[in-house]
């Protein structure tokens, strides 16, 4: 074995230019030459234990300690920079760190688009959601005008009372008739009889001596109250040869009176139609 | 002895006083410590075999470092700094790798 080592030690130590030669001078140098001499027939192990021990201070010591001190102050000082807390980008080199800005620069406009495209479709959703907002208000309140019209919810507002007083029972439907279409010419918005709403579809028929309105048979007197602009309401009921002369013609007695505030209260239940369909969409 | 100790003083300061590293050098030093420990592997090995020389091992250590920097810092300008930092440690390994078997068949025979 301690041939074959032998051998390529010595191969290695050619390669190795600074060491090796070490040899000419070692040689030559000045007062250690005699300890130089006794160490030659030593082993390397003989060798390391007296250079270890006992310490002398010799000049190739001084310098030997002076480089190794260099070495363990940067070992050191390059350990302890490394070790630093955010010490990932501290080793790196300028071209790594070139190289990771660019990518925290990438991935920082990725996701500042991403930011801005979900910030439109936010503001999209809230647009649309306020639009869907006012649309719905808007149905609700076409709904409660169109429900005033159809008699499926109470109204309230200014208008007139009207009481028709039939003692001697000649009052027609055709008469009461009369006077509703009167009302609506007038402008009356929204109208019931006896507790009965009228509607579009409202017919009237007569029924021994009495009046039906849409089936439900109703008996003096009647009180018509009406939703509308009094002032328009009360005159067009009495002008000359209108419904009040008419019905006092016939023995009725009407009495018609303003009022700030008349409240319909009569419902009607919605209805399906069963054949007309919506053609606006 | 005393240059074991200087060693050890050495670490013991840079631990203890903690300097900034300039960033000028801040680059070199990784690769400067390398060639100094490739240095003083060569000394090791070469006071076993009897043949140790104080300016010797001066200026090999002191070349090594020069070196050693110069090839990072040649490296950097080239832009190819990464690569050839890496090319000098692995080349400085080798050879403390085999300054370090030739120590260890002197230390322990085998």
């Amino acid at each position: 074995m301690s041939d074959q080592d032998g051998t390529p030690e010595n191969r290695l130590r050619k390669e190795l230019p600074e060491e090796t030669p070490a040899t000419a001078p070692e040689a030559v140098p000045t007062g250690e030459n005699d300890e130089k001499d006794e160490k030659s027939g030593l082993t390397g192990r003989q060798r390391l234990v007296q250079g270890l021990w006992p310490p002398r201070v010799t000049r190739a010591q001084l310098i030997v300690a002076v480089l190794l001190f260099g070495l363990g102050f940067g070992l050191a000082v390059q350990v302890a920079s490394n070790s630093d807390g955010d010490s990932a980008l501290r080793g790196a080199r300028q071209e790594d760190l070139v190289r990771i800005l660019d990518e925290l620069d990438d991935r920082t406009q990725r996701l500042e688009d991403e930011k801005a495209g979900l910030e439109k479709q936010r503001d999209e959703l809230e647009n649309s959601s306020d639009q869907a907002e006012e649309a719905r208000k808007q149905t609700l309140e076409k709904e409660r005008q169109l429900g005033i019209l159809a008699g499926t919810v109470a109204a309230q507002g200014p208008g007139i009372t009207m009481t028709i007083d039939d003692t001697k029972g000649t009052v027609e439907a055709d008469m009461l008739l009369d006077a509703i279409q009167e009302l609506r010419a007038a402008g009356a918005e929204a109208i019931q009889v006896n507790g009965v709403r009228v509607v579009a579809g409202t017919y009237l028929t007569d029924s021994g001596n009495s009046v039906s309105v849409d089936g439900n048979k109703i008996n003096a007197p009647y009180r018509f109250k009406v939703i509308g602009k009094p002032q328009d309401l009360e005159p067009a009921l009495n002008i000359p040869g209108g419904v009040v002369q008419t019905l006092e013609k016939e023995q009725a007695t009407v009495t018609v009176e303003r009022s700030t505030k008349i409240v319909v209260d009569a419902l009607r239940a919605a209805k399906q139609p069963d054949y007309a369909r919506s053609s606006s969409r | 002895m005393i240059a074991v100790l200087g060693l050890v003083v050495g670490v013991v300061a840079g631990l203890l006083v903690r300097p900034e590293v300039p960033a000028v050098v801040e680059p070199y030093l990784p690769i400067a410590v390398v060639a100094a420990l490739d240095a003083v592997f060569g000394g090791l090995r070469a006071m076993l075999d009897g043949i140790f020389d104080d300016k010797v091992f001066v200026v090999s250590f002191l070349s090594n470092v020069v070196v050693a920097a110069l090839i990072v810092f040649l490296g950097d300008k080239l832009g190819v700094g990464a690569q050839l930092s890496t090319g000098v440690v692995v080349v400085l390994g080798i050879r403390i790798f085999s300054n370090a078997a030739a120590i260890r068949r002197h230390v322990f025979r085998a």
